[in-house]
């Protein structure tokens, strides 16, 4: 099959700027090159029905059922080296740790505030800051016990953090249903690649889950908002592999600050809850008074101490736009290390020095809210006409606590399979990693694809793909 | 486990079991439409509308009874609650809402089955394609049935599922025998070629044709057919058969307190056990069977009581 080459200065996965196979990418080349484009086609057919058949689907709200929808699944797997894995995996165990340190910090002794490191307004401010968590003890003093971080690799080939997740990231189901997929369609593959498994992520989740309470035997259940959300397939598939169970809000109760289960033989204490509702709509008491997902009196039993959630509240105020910047300094603050993973340079328009460049390089910058989420009032400075530089401008004085900037980086491509043939596509990539008695991940993680050429967005509400990662056990084959 | 979950199993299961019937229904109706003298067509076909309760809705929604509109109404219409269509997305929304405790093969046997009705929903179904439907809706059932024996640990999964599948089971014979039994009551005063057919009919909706041609021989005789599918404990979907299998499912379920749908259930099961035909004749067959249908519900509502109810 005929392979597309890359465009020029970008980083692509496959080749590389001679147009050359990277070494650690022979095997997959060599079989890309071997497979008829027919059989291509038919394997994509059956990878189709296959994913149908699982339900890893998703409902569009208000649509007839036969709408079930799938998130497009690429055949073409992104392969890292095992070198580059290596240095991935120290430098997100450090930031995770960090980011944990940084979360202990804010809601007790504000050392990091104190040390000037960083304003106080940037943390207090915050509307993701809960003032309820301050002074509460966690077992081991952690926070965000299942991270997502979404990384890409730049076209100076280095890998930098694009944002940290730290409230419930999802798409887990995602990276080892592609893999089962995978193993599945083309079994003579993954007899040549060594390829480093990821089957044990519900086994190393699960181990965190119950590592996160005191209690030595605890009773862990997923707590999910129901089969109308987009991510319900993978509650479900997640509680079924640990072996406990999915839980809905109305299928438990708070009495005398303990939380218990609805079964068939009475209440039952649960004594770790691995959540999948946001904040604000896990107490009705507590938060939104309308939720109808939670449990009233969660977040007091929570406050006694009589039960875990995973992650904890008022994560949110460590992964968001206005704290981003500092992570870096964190990781030297707390760990006094110097961080392993980049961040993409950012400038703080609060900042009277950064306003002053950010003014001059508006036409090359993106420019964000601080706390703004979904891509909403952005200013993508190269593609921006000049009536939007200059509007931008005047918000910018006006405003300038309110917006971030960072340079326009490239994410890098990857051969993929589109009605086109097989051409280099944009892709980003979310490992996840768990913090219990100590931190683990599986190597690999999710990978989203761009499918439209050229396109940099790779949310699947927005016509992304996913493929399977492969990280290598070793570089020579 | 979650009482939730034991709710969702129990009435996947029944649901399940519902769609089977009532294929199978559909199926020996058309069938005896195709024998019967022309103007007790109407007549047959209009059985499975009774034994469903949803004549009323049909005559709203298509008026004349013929094979195709029958078809079309029992098979694919989503606009009642009674069609195999409707029951098995009924079926598919409460496996989705207890995924977590379905292993992946029933899982599969259900949403495949799903997913070619929905297929066969956009093609329709004739009265020539109907059978292949049918043969299909059997192997279907007896897919799952085979993953859930196959696959699922002996817990409370498994037992609230069987207890779904059982209810629904007695309920169903219970309610075929006695409406096809008041068809050929009426057809007797007629002729007896006519209520051999009657009767045959209702031994193949409920699987038990062979059965009764082992047991009995040839001779097709209304009380016999009774006894079968009342007292004969080796005849699966019997009221015998299926009230055994709840009153062992219900000894299995974990929970010393529910004493209640255990008392109910094995004061009909022994009134099934210790009865025989004379005392079902004595009573009446058609008021035998108001009873237990009565009886069969009240178990049914209260096992979720028991298990499944949680007052705010």
């Amino acid at each position: 099959m005929l392979i597309q080459t890359p465009d020029e200065g970008l980083y692509d996965e496959l080749f590389d700027e001679n147009h050359k196979v990277r070494p650690h990418c022979r095997t997959l080349e060599n079989w890309l090159m071997n497979s008829d484009e027919s059989l291509i086609t038919e394997k994509r057919r059956e990878a189709n029905v296959l994913f149908q058949r699982l339900g890893i689907t998703f409902n569009v709200y208000g649509q007839d059922q036969g709408a079930d929808r799938l998130i497009p699944f690429d055949l073409i797997p992104r392969v890292i080296s095992a070198a580059d894995w290596q240095k991935l995996q120290a430098g997100l165990r450090q930031r995770v740790n960090a980011l944990n340190r940084f979360l202990h910090d804010i809601y007790h002794n504000f050392d990091i505030i104190r040390a000037g490191v960083i304003d106080a307004e940037q943390v207090f401010a915050n509307p993701q800051y809960q003032p309820g968590m301050q002074n509460l003890k966690l077992p081991r003093n952690l926070y965000a016990h299942i991270a997502g971080i979404d990384m890409i690799r730049n076209n100076d080939g280095d890998f930098y953090v694009l944002e940290d997740n730290l409230r419930c990231p999802s798409g887990v189901s995602y990276m080892l249903e592609n893999r089962r997929m995978m193993m599945r369609l083309f079994p003579e593959l993954f007899a040549q690649a060594a390829v480093a498994p990821v089957d044990h992520y519900p086994a190393l989740l699960g181990e965190t889950l119950r590592a996160a309470s005191l209690n030595p035997n605890p009773t862990v259940a997923v707590l999910t908002p129901g089969r109308f959300n987009s991510a319900y397939f993978e509650h479900a598939f997640l509680a079924r592999q640990m072996g406990v169970e999915l839980v809905e809000g109305p299928d438990l109760f708070v009495r005398q600050n303990r939380v218990y289960m609805k079964t068939t033989v009475g209440p039952q204490q649960v004594d770790v809850i691995y959540r999948r509702i946001d904040d604000d709509f896990l107490d009705p008491l507590a938060g939104n008074p309308d939720s109808m997902l939670g449990v009233p009196g969660l977040y007091a039993a929570y406050r006694t101490g009589n039960v875990v959630l995973a992650n904890a509240m008022g994560t949110g105020v460590a992964d968001d736009k206005s704290i981003y910047p500092y992570v870096p300094d964190m990781i030297r603050f707390y760990l006094n290390e110097e961080p392993i993973l980049k961040n993409v340079p950012t400038w703080q328009c609060r900042k009277p020095k950064d306003l002053k460049y950010v003014l001059e390089h508006l036409d090359e910058l993106v420019v964000k809210e601080a706390q703004g989420a979904g891509g909403y009032g952005m200013l993508i400075g190269p593609r921006a006409t000049q009536k939007e530089i200059s509007h931008f401008r005047d918000l910018l004085k006006a405003r300038p606590h309110h917006y971030i900037a960072q340079p326009t980086l490239s994410l890098s491509t990857c051969p993929t399979f589109v009605d086109e043939g097989v051409a280099p596509r944009h892709l980003d990539l979310r490992p996840f990693v768990l913090s219990g008695k100590k931190v683990q991940m599986v190597a690999g993680g999710l990978t989203r694809v761009a499918l439209e050429k050229g396109s940099l967005v790779v949310n699947s509400s927005q016509g992304g793909g996913t493929k399977d990662t492969w990280v290598l056990e070793n570089d020579q084959c | 486990m979650l009482s939730r979950a034991a709710s969702s199993l129990f009435w996947m299961a029944r649901y399940l079991e519902r769609a089977e019937s009532q294929a199978r229904l559909l199926d020996v109706s058309l069938t005896m439409a195709l024998i019967d003298v022309p103007e007790d067509r109407e007549e047959q076909l209009s059985v499975p509308l009774l034994v469903t309760g949803s004549k009323e809705k049909f005559d709203e929604l298509y008026g004349e009874i013929t094979p195709q509109n029958v078809i079309d109404f029992l098979l694919l219409d989503d606009r009642h609650p009674n069609s195999v269509y409707t029951i098995f997305a009924s079926a598919r929304d409460n496996a989705l809402q207890v995924r977590g405790n379905l292993s992946a093969d029933v899982w599969d046997s259900i949403n495949l089955s799903w997913m070619e009705l929905k297929e066969l929903r956009e093609t329709g179904v004739t009265e020539s394609s109907a059978s292949q439907v049918f043969d299909w809706t059997r192997a279907r059932s007896h897919i799952f049935r085979g993953a859930a024996y196959g696959t699922l640990l002996r817990t409370d999964s498994f037992h609230f599922l069987r207890l779904g599948t059982f209810i629904e089971r007695a309920d169903t014979t219970a309610r075929v025998l006695d409406i096809r039994h008041q068809m050929a009551l009426k057809s007797e005063e007629g002729q007896a070629t006519q209520s051999f057919f009657e009767w045959t009919a209702l031994l193949h909706s409920l699987a038990a044709f062979e059965a009764y041609q082992q047991i009995y021989g040839h001779n097709i005789l209304p009380m016999n057919v009774a006894e079968l599918l009342i007292l004969e404990l080796d005849v699966p979907r019997s009221l015998h058969a299926c009230l055994r299998e709840v009153v062992a499912l219900l000894e299995q379920v974990e929970n010393g307190e529910a004493r209640k749908a255990r008392r109910m259930a094995n004061s009909l099961y022994a009134n099934i056990h210790y009865g025989d035909r004379d005392y079902i004749a004595e009573r009446g067959l058609h008021e035998y069977l108001t009873d237990f249908l009565e009886r069969i519900q009240q178990i049914s509502g209260q096992i979720q009581q028991d298990y499944m109810g949680w007052q705010a």
